[in-house]
């Protein structure tokens, strides 16, 4: 009962991690109406700019969150501006094409700077714990799950309360009625792909202090803020933070009780059941599904 | 070029197609010949389903299943790889039926993304399940060479049975290009709701595709083990390699044609062959980073593939020899490569 205690707290701390990813995920695909193939790459760069300014410059990772933040947002800037952006009138299809041609070369360039070693972070807390109610609970896995709420709920209040909020909303409703009022829909576009992105590398960073980077981590990541999304309802963002806190229980649950080998088998095949179950996922869709998503 | 002309010409093409593996080409070449056919099979079953815009980057999952159900039976109950390629389509096309699952209820990117995801899962299945697949280490093919177990000491067997099986995937996907099944696809392709409007079947039609996909792309996973002899979970679940490649293939081609796919995977296999083999240990990466940019670059140069992109040349050139003035305007195809006409 302790372990199982212990094993669903450490998983619904890393389901944070994921809800943070996720709604990354959902926020582009809201507004930008694309389906991010490269998502989990962007979490792979967060983890390697941890990793590198650690490395150089001792940097803690918590820290670091200060300038992945602003780097990532940047590098999501700049494939928004000259990837997505000249294509955004093509087909779903060759949107597809052109985030996997982008995952592919961010894998492999990551690849070929730093090579397919497992890289890891040794800082003080990396296996510390502290007990709550009897079940010891990991430091950073603590750290990152308060972290990751946090944004999310200042992204919710973005969203919700501030121009740039209604702004965002606005495009993710109706975009050509946006653009006809007035709104810079492009410019709106390249900061929601950065938002996506620094929270990617944020959550990246968060991962660090217990998890090894390599450069092939990231499919991993985006097919699990893929299940999330369509879990948790695309586009709707509390859905999102649900459907993550439950696939990151079910995941380390399955990894304990089942095999260290099998989670993703598990949640896959928990995925495919709710698809035949409930195919509009567990909690409502959001908007936007029928142009690109779902039955 | 005369009808006689255009007979006698593709007769000598035939033929020398057929006498390459007495030509005296060096074991490179003939190996990249081999790998050609592989990839021209491959890209050919995978655009079946891209008829109807089903983009699926599960195929490594076919191809795996494939060589290892032929490989198991070889292994154990001493069967030849000839049954072994009647289990390999039986298993392919229980993992195919598995697929239309996401494939009844998803659609366009969620439906690509459920197909990766299947990959993954049973890679993962594939190294766990250590009993029957030995894991990571693999599986060695037995030594027993000749036709009746398609395991040869020479390339030249090879290079027949992957140019019998790339033909044959080749046909098959022209033979349904031009069905009734492949107009609807295409049909689909352009406008679901229109198709459907009509009273036809759309998914039925879209599992159908796929499974012959399927079934087809599991041939070609027999044929791997028997050329490579040694397979393990790593390599034959690969993503990268036998659901993008193919893919990649395709879309570089032209999706959605018959010939898009073997130009594309003629073009791209020998450039990856020759980048992987001048690069070394940590540079690997960059020939599929390589890829990655071309693959952004097609989207937004060429989103119909090089076939439709040769079509509008052709085309310009005809109207403007027809009018007798340059034509106005690039007429650029944009979406997923079906052409007005049959290719």
């Amino acid at each position: 009962m302790e372990l199982f205690l212990q094993t669903a707290i450490a998983g619904l701390l890393l389901g944070g991690v994921y809800a943070l990813i996720s709604i990354g995920l959902s926020l582009i695909f809201g507004v930008v109406r694309i389906i991010n193939f490269a998502h989990g790459e962007l979490v792979m760069l967060g983890m390697f700019a941890t990793y590198w300014l650690w490395r150089g410059f001792g940097l803690d990772p918590y820290l670091s969150i200060l300038i992945v933040a602003p780097l990532m947002f940047g590098v999501g800037v700049l494939i928004q501006r000259t990837v997505l952006q000249p294509i955004l009138s093509s087909s779903a299809i060759m949107k597809i094409f052109a985030t996997v041609g982008l995952s592919l070369v961010l894998q492999n360039l990551a690849l070929y700077l730093w090579g397919g070693n497992y890289r890891s972070v040794r800082v003080a807390y990396s296996t510390a714990t502290i007990k709550i109610g009897g079940a010891a609970v990991s430091v950073p896995r603590l750290v990152a799950f308060a972290v990751a709420l946090v944004l999310v709920a200042m992204l919710f209040v973005v969203l919700k309360r501030t121009m740039l909020g209604s702004a965002l909303r606005a495009v993710a409703e109706d975009r050509d009625t946006a653009a006809l009022l007035g709104l810079g829909v492009s410019s709106l576009y390249l900061v929601t792909f950065g938002i996506g992105a620094a929270l990617a590398g944020i959550a990246g960073a968060l991962l660090m202090p217990f998890t090894s980077a390599t450069p092939t981590i990231g499919v991993g990541y985006t097919l699990i803020a893929f299940v999330v999304v369509v879990l948790g309802g695309m586009g709707n963002t509390l859905g999102a933070l649900l459907g993550g806190l439950l696939i990151g229980v079910v995941e380390t649950l399955a990894g304990t009780y089942i095999d260290p080998q099998l989670p993703h088998v598990v949640v896959f095949g928990l995925f495919i059941v709710v698809l035949l179950i409930r195919p509009r996922g567990l909690f409502g869709l959001g908007r936007g599904t029928e142009e690109v998503g779902l039955r | 070029m005369t009808r006689f002309g255009k007979v006698g010409a593709g007769v000598f093409a035939v033929l020398v197609v057929l006498a390459v593996p007495y030509l005296g080409f060096s074991e490179f070449v003939l190996h990249n010949l081999v790998l050609i056919m592989l990839y021209v099979g491959l890209a050919s079953a995978w655009n079946i389903p891209a008829y109807g815009g089903q983009l699926s980057l599960g195929h490594a999952a076919f191809f795996g299943l494939g060589a290892y159900a032929s490989t198991l039976l070889f292994l154990h109950k001493d069967l030849s790889p000839w049954f072994g390629m009647l289990a390999a389509i039986g298993v392919a096309l229980v993992a195919a039926l598995l697929m239309s699952v996401p494939l009844l209820r998803l659609r366009g990117p969620f439906f690509t993304l459920a197909t990766l995801a299947m990959v993954e899962v049973i890679h993962r299945l594939a190294i766990y399940l250590r009993s029957l697949t030995r894991g990571s280490e693999g599986l060695t093919i037995p030594f027993k060479t000749g036709w009746a177990y398609l395991s040869f000491t020479s390339r030249a067997p090879y290079y027949y049975l992957a140019l019998g099986l790339a033909t044959i995937t080749v046909l098959a996907s022209w033979l349904i290009r031009r069905s009734r099944l492949g107009y609807h696809l295409r049909a689909a392709a352009v406008d679901e709701e229109a198709v459907t409007a009509l009273g036809v079947k759309l998914v039925r039609l879209q599992v159908a595709a796929l499974l012959v996909s399927a079934a087809l792309t599991s041939l070609f996973g027999v044929f791997f083990a028997q050329y490579v002899y040694v397979i393990d979970p790593d390599t034959v679940f690969s993503s990268t390699q036998f659901s993008i490649q193919p893919a990649l293939a395709g879309i570089i081609g032209g999706m959605g044609t018959v010939a898009g796919p073997v130009i594309g995977a003629v073009l791209l296999t020998p450039l990856g062959e020759l980048l992987r083999s001048s690069l070394s240990g940590s540079q690997q990466g960059l020939s599929f980073l390589i890829y990655g940019l071309v693959l952004i670059a097609v989207v937004r140069l060429l989103p119909g593939g090089i076939v439709s992109g040769a079509r509008n040349v052709s085309g310009r050139l005809v109207r403007r020899r027809q009018s007798g003035q340059p034509a106005s305007g690039p007429a650029r195809s944009v979406g997923v490569g079906i052409g007005k006409e049959d290719a």
